[in-house]
């Protein structure tokens, strides 16, 4: 694993022939039959698809949570289909930040606690790293809540939270499935006006949605059939925040945070 | 990656459940103290028992003689003498030349009561016919005036040295020394010239030593006794009679050192069964044997009560691993969140490896703690039970009285560290079942 954290390469991820069979004891089931594409950094993808088509195993083989059948998937300059399961765990502590749909959070662990996990994981905790969480926790709309619990935040304050801990290791792309999908359409908006300007600000996001409103969103769409890709093309009229527009969402919701503080 | 952060949370989650933390703590603890208990116990018993023997003497071989059992219909004419002969006491002291010396003793049951004051009533007692080397062999001390001299023997004084009990009963009011006593069953009387120490009682050893209660005795010159007493007793009681005959009760034979103490016995054993191998009118006691024989009891006793507090630490142990199985699952989600952010399995294995061994490191240390102060527990709730239920601590048996628990200091870190390496020994298996789960699996545990 060579630690080519620091000089980001053009391409975030380049996937060849990627397979992912499941051996079940009568048979086998072909999640995905021979996947190829390359995301280049700064891209926003949004991968669709019905129920069943391989978009959350394919998600997992770019998080580095599972490993491929077979064919290849270069992350940095680096085959992951090739690592040991130490080693994917270096890399999803480094390289990778996912957000989930059910937000996923901590629950023993504060809101800052839970932005500094995977720096705990790569063993960079220290004064520097909480001062870059607490930051992050204010880019997220969230820095007067820094002590509180996932409990005591709403679930879109939960999802924010949960953003700013996938950002915490500047990773190479952020993996998002269903982020929106336990969220009402306005909390909606507000995640995803903050996905488009961290995609604005260069980060790379690769999201599986339901939702074409959702999809709308981003640069290019991926539509997955049976586990192959059957399209894969840019989005023409891509929906887009102003940045007044982002301002206002953000104000609101911030707005919206203070109302909470002092209730 | 066992970071001080990685305590922290260990800590926070344990005390996330405060009462299923305390109750896992509380097993290991109870099995923790009980180590420490039962060995203290285990120690207590036989350290008393080893000072019982120690009192007899590791140098000395005592040499008791036994009354055989009165044969029913036989005749009053033919009673036939038993016991250690003085004959026999002179070879063993001339003969085996290990022997250092050899000490006497003629005991009899006898009623004693103060010369100056007749009216009152008698007082049973034990009447000890011994040479001065008695006091020697022992380790008597007067506390005031002087114990049995040759001289005394020599001219066969009527002198006698009486036991601190026996003393304060006899002359509650009045100073022993120099005042006569006198035997009314032998109608004799006794100058006394010394007051002994108080003097512990020894314990029943074996079947042939039986227990012995030195604090009525009164000691006066064997030579005296012969002469005057001569070597039958005669007791007549409400219509019975018997009589016996017998030179000595007892000689303590005092060997050089504790080594030569078992071949010297042997040699005993031999010269007194030359004639007739099966007499059964004496004992050989070896107090030095016994103790050897005490000192393997009371490794066999720490091991039995050692072996039954390990299994309470077992116990303990299951109880912990029962908890942590229940843990593991009960945060699979938190797994799955853990490996998904970069978390290695040896990092899930610490996580939960740090929160069985904070469990156990609790529970040593309480259980440490509680059986350090055990000793102390025991006197307080004799002291309660005496001051406050005299009834019921009149009832209990000897050894809930006497006994105190007496701490091994080996059992402290033992039992410590037994604690510890059953909570990692038993937290493992359920931290790398955590570890070992697959993190898209464990992610989608709701
Ligand atoms: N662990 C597994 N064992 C066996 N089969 C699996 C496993 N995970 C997924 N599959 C199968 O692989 C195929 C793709 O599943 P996947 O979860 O990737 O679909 P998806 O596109 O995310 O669907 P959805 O939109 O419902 O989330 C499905 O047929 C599914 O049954
Ligand atoms: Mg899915």
């Amino acid at each position: 694993m060579s630690s080519s954290t620091e000089t980001k390469p053009k391409l975030a991820a380049q996937i060849r022939d990627l397979t992912k069979h499941y051996v079940l004891k009568s048979e086998t089931v072909r999640a995905l039959r021979g996947v190829s594409f390359d995301v280049p950094e700064g891209d926003y993808v949004a991968i669709m698809g019905p129920s069943g088509s391989g978009k959350s195993t394919l998600l997992n083989l770019l998080g580095c949570l599972d490993r491929p059948t077979g064919g290849s998937f270069m992350l940095g300059g680096d085959d992951v289909a090739q690592m040991s399961d130490d080693d994917l765990s270096g890399i999803r502590a480094s390289r990778i930040g996912f957000v989930f749909q059910s937000y996923n959070l901590i629950a023993q662990l504060s809101v800052v606690e839970n932005i500094e996990v995977p720096l705990y994981y790569m063993g960079r905790l220290n004064r520097e790293s909480r001062k870059k969480s607490t930051e992050l926790a204010g880019m997220v709309g969230l820095g007067q809540r820094l002590g509180h619990r996932p409990t005591q935040l709403s679930g879109g304050q939960q999802q924010r939270v949960a953003i700013a801990r996938s950002l915490v290791n500047d990773p190479y792309f952020i993996l998002a499935d269903e982020a929106t999908g336990n969220l009402d359409s306005v909390t909606t908006e507000e995640i995803l006006a903050l996905f488009q300007r961290l995609n604005d600000e260069g980060r790379t996001i690769i999201m599986v949605t339901h939702e074409d409103e959702v999809a709308a969103h981003a640069k290019r769409i991926i539509r997955l059939k049976d586990g192959e890709v059957v399209v894969d093309e840019q989005i023409k009229d891509r929906k887009t925040y102003t940045a007044e527009e982002i301002e206002e969402i953000s104000k609101n919701a911030h707005l919206a945070n203070q109302a909470d503080e002092e209730n | 990656m066992l970071s001080l952060r990685t305590w922290i949370l260990g800590l926070k989650s344990l005390l996330l459940h405060p009462m299923r933390s305390a109750l896992t703590i509380l097993g290991i603890f109870i099995g923790v103290a009980g180590v420490i208990w039962l060995l203290a116990i285990g120690e207590g018993i036989s350290q008393a028992a080893q000072k019982q023997i120690e009192d007899l003497g590791a140098e000395n071989i005592i040499v008791r003689s036994i009354k055989p059992p009165d044969e029913a219909g036989a005749s009053v004419r033919t009673v036939e003498m038993f016991g250690v002969s003085r004959a026999e006491m002179r070879t063993i002291e001339s003969t085996i030349p290990t022997v250092e010396q050899v000490v006497p003793i003629r005991e009899l049951p006898q009623k004693f009561i103060y010369a100056g004051n007749q009216n009152a009533t008698p007082i049973d007692g034990r009447l000890v016919g011994c040479s001065p080397a008695y006091a020697d062999v022992t380790k008597l001390k007067p506390a005031r005036g002087r114990f049995i001299s040759s001289r005394d023997m020599a001219t066969n004084d009527s002198v006698c040295v009486i036991a601190a009990v026996l003393a304060r009963k006899l002359f509650p009011s009045e100073d022993p020394l120099e005042k006569p006593v006198y035997l009314p069953e032998k109608k004799e009387y006794f100058k006394v010239i010394g007051v002994l120490e108080p003097r512990n009682a020894t314990a029943a050893i074996g079947g042939s030593l039986a227990a012995q209660d030195f604090s009525l005795d009164i000691y006066i010159p064997i030579t005296t006794m012969r002469a005057k007493m001569g070597d039958e007793e005669v007791k007549r009681a409400s219509g019975s009679f018997s009589r016996s005959v017998f030179e000595l009760t007892q000689i303590t034979i005092e060997v050089e050192s504790p080594e030569e103490v078992p071949r010297t016995a042997e040699v005993i054993e031999a010269t007194l069964r030359m004639n007739d191998p099966q007499r059964q009118d004496i004992a050989v006691i070896v107090p030095y044997e016994l103790l050897e024989q005490a000192k393997a009891t009371r490794l066999m006793l720490m091991v039995a009560f050692g072996f039954v507090a390990a299994i309470s630490l077992v116990v303990g142990g299951i109880g912990i691993m029962n908890i942590m199985l229940a843990t593991v699952t009960e945060r699979t989600r938190e797994i799955g969140i853990r490996r998904a952010l970069g978390g290695k399995r040896s990092d899930i294995t610490n996580q939960f490896l740090v929160e069985t061994i904070s469990l156990s490191v609790v529970g040593g240390i309480i259980g440490v703690l509680l059986g350090v102060v055990f000793p102390f527990l025991v006197i307080g709730l004799r002291w309660l039970t005496y001051t406050f239920a005299a009834d019921t601590y009149a009832k209990l048996p000897d050894i809930a009285k006497t006994l105190q628990p007496e701490i091994v200091p080996l059992s402290i870190p033992l039992a410590f560290s037994i604690s510890v390496i059953i909570g990692v020994l038993f937290g493992l298996y359920p931290a790398i079942r955590a570890a070992r789960m697959d993190p898209i699996e464990a992610l989608r545990h709701e």
